[in-house]
């Protein structure tokens, strides 16, 4: 199966950077899956690259290689398996990648088919949105570690209203919150520890838009702007 | 100018985890990839933010790094540049009436020229950019160097972005045809 000619331009426009926010989503989490789309993004890269060669140097901030060295160190605790620890931290950006596009959801019966070849997943994303076209949350999952990352997509929160997250299951009964999320920057939240897997991986999500801070009651104030179901992505 | 050797021996001692050669990848190649980033998102804090993320890949994916495949430095600057793509769509659209001054396409066309350590890549680059007509070159060039997008072209160039997504493909196209004939 060769590309096609409109898989090409996208390639192309991939690597040039014209793509909108939701065609590069779109492409970036194809490209995980599709080994000929990818190589003609990185042919494309290669291609247009020696530009940056003439590109005036900018001096970074001096503390730039100690807050790089402070990531990485904090990504890799002493002690650990680097080589695994690698692995693991690759997949699980390529996972957050694959949440950043609706064809991620698309894409749920090639998922499901890889991943029950192998163990069963344990790494989840949800994308949320108010229609196919408009993404606005990515939600990633870890069922071992129960971390949850929330990635806006192109979200704005309204003047002093704030996004809530909820996790919606029958045996829950009641929405649940999961906190105040960000529009601009990433959330990390621990609270989905207190949900058994089944719960975690079944439920919907939603977002709510809620006074400054959250609900003052604890239950949502309105329907959800935003909603969306986890496919497992990644063993 | 850093040697593209050096930087390939580098970036194989940083895949066996090196830490001291991480450190000298870094202090040779920061102010390129911020220049890189920089051009995109125009603010100073998100362009750091976006070249630390950068980094970080660099050291977990140095292994990754084909040499028959393009430059070290063309492939970390690839990186640093999908980044800065992606947080500047994200955040909003980009008009290019925002951007700073000194940056007009003008001059990025010229400075390669000019530059003495332009690689065999970049020249024979140079030379099928300077195949396209005057404004679909610039257009290439502002998206490339400024991650201009669709709409802020057509914007800046007064046309539908049809026509400038149109374009876009005649020029990549064409690009193509003329690096590999």
């Amino acid at each position: 199966m060769s590309l096609t000619p409109e898989d090409d331009f996208a390639a192309g426009e991939f690597a040039l950077g014209t793509l909108d926010a939701a065609e590069r989503a779109t492409i970036a989490a194809r490209r995980q899956r599709e080994p000929e789309l990818d190589a003609a993004i990185r042919a494309w890269e290669a291609r247009l690259a020696p530009l940056n060669e003439a590109i005036a140097e900018v001096a970074p901030p001096p503390d730039l290689l100690a807050k790089i060295e402070a990531r990485i160190d904090a990504g890799a605790p002493v002690g650990a398996d680097v080589a695994s620890l690698q692995t693991r931290l690759g997949r699980w950006r390529a996972a957050a990648v694959a949440a950043m596009s609706l064809a991620a959801m698309l894409a749920i019966g090639v998922f499901v088919r890889e991943t029950g070849r192998t163990n069963a997943p344990h790494e989840f994303v949800a994308v949320l949105q108010k229609s196919a076209d408009s993404p606005a949350f990515a939600v990633s999952v870890n069922i071992d570690t129960r971390e949850l990352v929330v990635r806006p997509v192109a979200a704005t929160a309204p003047a002093g209203k704030s996004y809530e997250l909820w996790i919606i299951a029958d045996k829950l009964g009641k929405p649940r919150s999961l906190g105040v999320i960000d529009a601009a920057a990433i959330t990390r939240n621990p609270k989905l520890g207190a949900y058994d897997s089944a719960t975690v991986e079944g439920a919907t999500y939603a977002v709510t838009v809620e006074p400054e801070g959250g609900s003052p009651t604890g239950d949502p104030s309105g329907a959800p702007v935003f909603v969306g179901k986890l496919i497992p992505v990644g063993p | 100018m850093t040697d593209s050797i050096d930087l390939a021996d580098l970036l194989a001692r940083v895949s066996r985890r090196d830490r001291d050669a991480f450190r000298a990848l870094h202090r040779a190649t920061a102010p390129k990839l911020m220049g890189v980033v920089a051009r995109i998102l125009t603010r100073g804090d998100m362009a750091s933010e976006v070249v630390q993320e950068a980094y970080v890949k660099i050291w977990d994916r140095a292994g990754e790094f084909d040499p028959a495949k393009g430059s070290p430095l063309g492939w970390m600057a690839t990186i640093a540049r999908n980044r800065a793509l992606d947080e500047v769509r994200r955040v909003r659209p980009v008009s290019l009436e925002d951007m700073p001054d000194g940056f007009e396409p003008a001059a990025e066309t010229e400075d390669p020229m000019a530059s003495r350590e332009r690689s065999e890549r970049l020249k024979a680059l140079m030379r099928c950019l300077g195949q396209l007509d005057g404004q679909k070159r610039e257009i290439v060039m502002l998206a490339y160097y400024r991650g201009a997008s669709r709409e802020a072209l057509a914007k800046r160039f007064d046309a539908p972005v049809p026509t400038i997504k149109t374009w876009l493909h005649r020029s990549l196209q064409q690009l193509r045809g003329c690096l590999e004939p």
